[in-house]
């Protein structure tokens, strides 16, 4: 059986893929917007402002801002994911993975919280995280606090107990997705 | 506190020599008079000089220590979506992307401008037009540029534009 096969509930980004695509696409649109505004402005300056002639071109922009704004949050959710992907290993990675940022967004946890709470939950030690965050343990220890607090929970043992509560009450990982796929 | 050496002085005399030679010919001379083909002159001048200095200048002023790597770059676009913090002693890898932008433009605007004061080109519409795009582009990636330092100096800890004129990053 294939990767892929075990974790089919993740076709937008796979472990090692990486988004050049969307990187693209956000470049080529912040393009656009700077064409735009460089568009508008030279009007201004030429006196072209009849109400007819700028809606369009400020509707346009206001819509690529939008548009770049939406992506670029969709661009740093694919890349925390991702790198969530590569801290957690073995089969059950995918459902943890899912139960994980299901409950990292109910809790409100912001990304580096969310990056401090899979390194916990992996087991890393306060020195581990630090060194491969770049910083300092009181950060780290700071980080944690919010984390446990905003979760309910007393300490790392809880955290994860209730990850794994998650896990054994919902239906089998490969039965169910196996059903699933049929 | 870790101070480290970075920028040697051919660097940043570079960099801040382009920096006013940009703003003088983009703010303040006429194009077509003299004092702006000198600046010009200049500026390409300073980029001939910045492309032997990435062959043969010291660590940091290597093109081979911040060759592009879209790779690298969506690695630090990660380490800023987790909040990570990963310091690059030379160019970030995003940063290296903007230098090599900003080189070809800069380079593409005194070939352009040149180009005008030739017999061949003098007067040929779409040279100056792309003379023309190429200030507006050079434009937005300044400010670009600028931003992504002001970003980065927050998210790092490190004061970056203070590192450009002492030539020392200090780590915290």
């Amino acid at each position: 059986m294939t990767d892929t096969e075990l974790r089919p509930e993740q076709p937008l980004l796979r472990r090692g893929d990486r988004p050049y695509g969307l990187v693209a696409l956000i470049l080529f649109q912040c393009f656009c917007t700077a064409f735009f505004i460089y568009d508008v402005t030279s009007d201004l300056e030429e006196g072209l402002t009849s109400l007819f002639h700028m809606f369009p071109e400020l509707a346009a922009t206001a819509g690529l801002v939008l548009g770049v704004s939406f992506e670029m949050r969709a661009l740093a959710g694919l890349l925390r994911r991702q790198a969530r992907m590569e801290q957690s290993l073995g089969v059950a990675s995918g459902a943890l993975n899912d139960v994980m940022e299901g409950y990292f967004r109910q809790w409100g946890l912001t990304p580096s919280e969310q990056d401090v709470a899979t390194f916990t939950i992996k087991g890393c030690s306060i020195a581990d995280i630090a060194e491969l965050r770049g910083s300092a343990e009181g950060t780290v220890k700071t980080h944690l606090n919010a984390i446990y607090r905003k979760a309910g929970v007393q300490g790392r043992g809880q955290l994860v107990s209730v990850l794994i509560e998650d896990l054994m009450g919902g239906p089998l990982v490969g039965a169910g997705k196996a059903a699933a796929q049929r | 506190m870790q101070k480290i050496k970075v920028w040697d002085p051919v660097v940043r005399l570079f960099h801040w020599s382009l920096v006013v030679a940009f703003a003088a010919n983009a703010f303040y001379t006429k194009p077509g008079r003299d004092l702006h083909q000198w600046v010009g002159y200049i500026v390409a001048g300073l980029i001939a000089l910045r492309l032997v200095w990435g062959l043969v200048g010291t660590r940091h002023a290597r093109f081979a220590d911040f060759l592009p790597s879209p790779r690298a770059a969506l690695g630090q676009l990660r380490d800023m979506a987790t909040g990570r913090r990963r310091i690059h002693a030379g160019h970030s890898p995003l940063g290296a992307l903007m230098i090599y932008n900003l080189l070809l433009t800069m380079a593409g605007l005194a070939a352009t401008g040149y180009a005008m004061t030739t017999v061949a080109f003098f007067g040929v519409e779409w040279v100056e037009e792309l003379h023309e795009a190429l200030v507006v582009w050079a434009e937005v990636s300044i400010v670009a540029h600028v931003l992504a330092v002001v970003v980065e100096s927050r998210r790092l800890g490190i004061n970056l534009p203070k590192s450009m004129v002492t030539g020392y990053k200090t780590l915290p």
